[in-house]
């Protein structure tokens, strides 16, 4: 899809939240990106990406957050304005370098994205709110509610981080990063990529007596930074009544059109500006008010301090918030109506009990969709292999990437879900302690990211060991095909030598194997020569994201070879579809009931050729190359 | 609302109606759903275009869609949640997908009259068409078919949005083969008004 990211000053284009802020970094001016992909905010580096050499910054991808963190640091204390983007998760794995750099200031502007995921749409670890970490870190935060507020905060928070020599965090949420919006394009500042480290000890080093000296500077600066800045973030929408509504980020967008549906029009007050909350705009708005609804996803942060400016501003306010709506979960029109029904006293025209009943009926039956490997996805060969192998009851270690599929039926082959390379540590704590047999799964990606530490960890305390298979398909597939170390690319799309998974897992002890992962053959081989064996082992299964083998074919013109079933070798035992479950590969009845005919669709098929070599009874072939093309000229 | 399953092309489509909102003037408000998108699961996908005052929340509250714009008729029945019988009306594509854990469930595919009764309580008006066949038949390639259906909605008078603004849209928006994604949209139009 083309992008309108760098459509002219002036111009009114629609934008995704994310994209908005990467437009709102490049009319900022800056210097650096550095990033490791995480979605909600993965399009955030997608752009940035996209478009470093045109507008003439320096991006990066970085091997993991934290790195990502520090480079960006490096580039703002050299007087570069500089911005990292990443999802919740990620600011756990780089906050070990946040809240030291947010005590040392910075000098060029620096604006750390992060974006929370309340519902989990993309992550399966934790619901988080990253303004516990602004509040830890003393590092100030702004919320946009939607694409234009990305842009214009954006570029504000590098002026703020610039003039008070602080890095600032833009929080977002799923629904801010994701949904799309009008935004009126400003103009794009020539960037400054030069810069110089100045040496400054008192500054650089947080060792007591600076550590103290450097912890009043930073809580100055956050208090200076609130009186002057939380009324260019936070605004009151004036209405009707002596109930009120405060509420932040896209709550705010809900908000409005919710009350638009009641046919009411109570006073609004939005924070922007959530580290720090101005105690003065709170107080001025509840003072003459009766009660509060506080809309606010996740920790009730607004609530809470609410609730301590109104011992003083208005002690007798009622205040609702989390004992009406939940902590759990987004926020939708759907979920925020029975708060504003109970605490106004109102109905919705439509009834959405009743209309959820119906609607729960009209679907029974439905099949489920649930998201499975792509058609010829190494992953799916590799797990298919190792299931051979190891049969079902080995523990199955899961980690972060596209493996997580393997999760669902049929290969039932994640039993938990950490963090980034836990699925190493964790087997390996499980090996120590019980005789099952652990098999790791990583990606390329999570490897270098936090799966190399573990992996010395195995030698360096040596014993039984899990298996690590390390899923290798070139590229950080999940996210939207970003290059990692191995990949052989850098974020700028210079060629680059790979770092080798096979070489570095040997220099960190291991036993290392190394397969093709769509030669089934290669792979059970290998597995099997590694079963009984102990100490840490890893199989690299090499194979390419077949998406972006597929997309990189188109380019070039080039068709995959497809394949076919011979139905009269096929005796309907069902492994392609029940035990290798390939998308492209359907049983075909008429009714239920009866003997299916199995078939691949030759549209869906990306000929990673691995069916035909597991079918038992030879039954799968390759259609000669010359015979599709017949078939697409028609 | 457009719903389908990914690989479709549904947040193209979703994009390029944004966008031919903007030209025409709208504020435009909207939300992807995606993530596991493209791993063969449910992309619902919501494009809002009006005025500014009316218009800020990014999804469409349930029951409330006027449109729902299905690349595959089972969606089309999941999305039923956004629709009422005052004001939804419903686009399909009869291009059905086969979920990949229905072979292992044993759960059928719904015949399309069985997700027509479905649809029925609460839809204004339901009409079908067959956007990725035509697609491979008129131009050679399914790709074109999302195309063929927003042409479709046009057409039969469900999306008011002005032919020429779409055209724009696509230019600005789709890789690829521009000339034959607009005579897709003219293959739908025609379709649609045929309606």
């Amino acid at each position: 899809m083309k992008t309108e990211v760098l459509e002219n000053a002036g111009k009114k284009v629609v934008l995704l939240g994310n994209e908005a802020i990467a437009r709102g970094a490049i009319e900022a001016g800056i210097g650096m990106a550095a990033s490791y992909p995480g979605t909600p905010s993965s399009e955030v580096p997608i752009v940035l990406s996209s478009v470093a050499k045109k507008c003439g910054f320096y991006f990066e991808y970085s091997s993991n957050e934290k790195v990502a963190f520090e480079t960006a640091a490096g580039a703002a204390w050299s007087g570069v304005r500089a911005i990292t983007s990443m999802k919740h998760f990620g600011l756990n794995v780089a906050s070990d370098s946040v809240m030291p750099v947010a005590y040392t200031g910075v000098l060029g502007g620096y604006v750390l994205i992060v974006a929370d995921d309340p519902e989990g749409w993309s992550s399966a670890q934790s619901e988080q709110d990253t303004r516990h970490f602004s509040r830890m870190a003393r590092m100030p935060t702004i919320e946009p509610s939607n694409a234009q507020e990305c842009l214009d905060f954006t570029k504000m928070a590098f002026d703020i981080s610039e003039e008070f020599q602080i890095p600032v965090i833009l929080r977002t949420t799923t629904k801010v990063s994701h949904s799309i919006g009008t935004v009126k394009l400003g103009k794009i500042k020539k960037p400054k990529t030069k810069g110089r480290f100045k040496k400054d000890f008192e500054r650089y080093y947080n060792i007591k007596p600076n550590l103290q000296m450097l912890h009043k500077k930073i809580d100055k600066k956050l208090e200076d930074i609130g009186k002057k800045y939380s009324n260019k973030f936070n605004k009151i929408i004036q209405g009707q009544g002596d109930i009120g509504i405060v509420t932040n980020g896209v709550c705010f967008e809900y908000a409005k059109e919710a009350l638009q549906e009641l046919k009411i029009k109570p006073p609004i007050a939005k924070i922007g500006m959530t580290n720090p909350i101005s105690s003065t705009f709170i107080s001025n708005f509840i003072k003459n008010k009766k009660t509060i609804l506080v809309l606010e996803e996740l920790e009730p942060i607004i609530e809470d301090y609410i609730r301590l400016i109104a011992k003083e501003a208005n002690p007798r306010l009622k205040i609702h918030g989390k004992d009406l709506l939940s902590r759990a979960g987004e926020y939708n029109l759907e979920r925020i109506m029975p708060a504003l029904e109970k605490v106004f006293k109102k109905k919705c025209d439509i009834n959405f009990k009743t209309h959820q009943t119906k609607t729960l009926s009209a679907q029974k039956n439905l099949p489920p969709r649930k998201p499975v490997f792509c058609q010829g996805c190494p992953h799916r060969s590799t797990f298919y292999a190792v299931k051979k192998v190891y049969g079902k009851d080995a523990v199955f270690a899961g980690d972060i990437g596209c493996y997580i599929l393997g999760i669902f039926e049929p290969y039932d082959m994640g039993n938990f879900c950490i963090s980034m390379g836990a699925s190493i540590g964790i087997g390996h704590g499980i090996t120590k302690v019980s005789d099952q047999e652990v098999i790791c799964f990583v990606g390329d990606s999570t490897f270098f990211h936090a799966g190399m530490p573990p992996i010395a960890n195995l030698k360096f305390n040596d014993g039984k060991s899990p298996l690590i298979v390390v899923l290798n398909n070139d590229i950080t597939a999940m996210t939207g095909h970003q290059p990692n170390p191995g990949s052989g690319v850098t974020g700028m799309g210079e060629k680059v030598a790979p770092v080798v998974i096979e070489d570095v897992a040997k220099a960190l002890g291991a036993d290392v194997k190394s397969a093709v992962a769509f030669n089934h053959k290669q792979l059970v081989e290998n597995l099997q020569q590694f079963k009984d064996k102990k100490g840490p082992r890893v199989l690299v299964s090499n194979g390419a994201c077949r998406l972006l083998t597929k997309r990189q074919n188109q380019k070039k013109g080039i068709k995959f070879i497809k394949f076919k079933i011979d139905q009269n070798k096929c005796k309907k035992c069902g492994t392609c579809t029940n035990l290798f479950a390939c998308p492209a590969i359907s049983e075909l009845r008429e009714k239920k009931g009866d003997v299916p005919t199995y078939y691949i669709d030759p549209d869906m098929c990306w000929g990673c050729s691995v069916c035909s070599q597991i079918c038992p009874y030879g039954a799968i072939h390759p259609i000669a190359p010359k015979t599709v093309s017949k078939k697409n000229g028609k | 609302m457009l719903t389908g399953v990914g690989g479709e092309g549904v947040l193209t489509a979703g994009v390029l109606l944004a966008r031919a909102a903007n030209l025409e003037g709208h504020y435009v408000r909207g939300v992807q759903l995606h993530g596991l998108a493209q791993r063969g699961g449910t992309i619902p996908t919501f494009v809002r275009f009006g005025s500014e005052k009316e218009l800020s929340s990014p999804g469409i509250m349930q029951a409330n869609a006027d449109l729902v714009l299905a690349f595959e008729p089972m969606e089309a029945a999941r999305a039923v949640f956004y629709a009422r019988k005052e004001k939804t009306n419903f686009i399909i594509n009869d291009n059905p997908h086969m979920p990949v854990y229905a072979n292992l469930l044993d759960v059928p595919y719904p015949k399309m009259n069985t997700i027509i009764e479905k649809i029925k309580p609460f839809a204004k008006d339901i009409h079908i068409f067959k956007a990725h066949e035509m697609a491979k038949q008129e131009l050679g390639n399914t790709i074109y078919g999302n195309i063929i259906l927003i042409g479709a909605a046009i057409g039969a008078g469900f999306l008011p949005l002005k032919e020429k603004n779409v055209k724009e849209a696509i230019k600005i928006t789709v890789p690829g083969d521009i000339e034959a994604n607009l005579k897709a949209l003219d293959i739908g139009i025609k379709l649609g008004k045929k309606r």
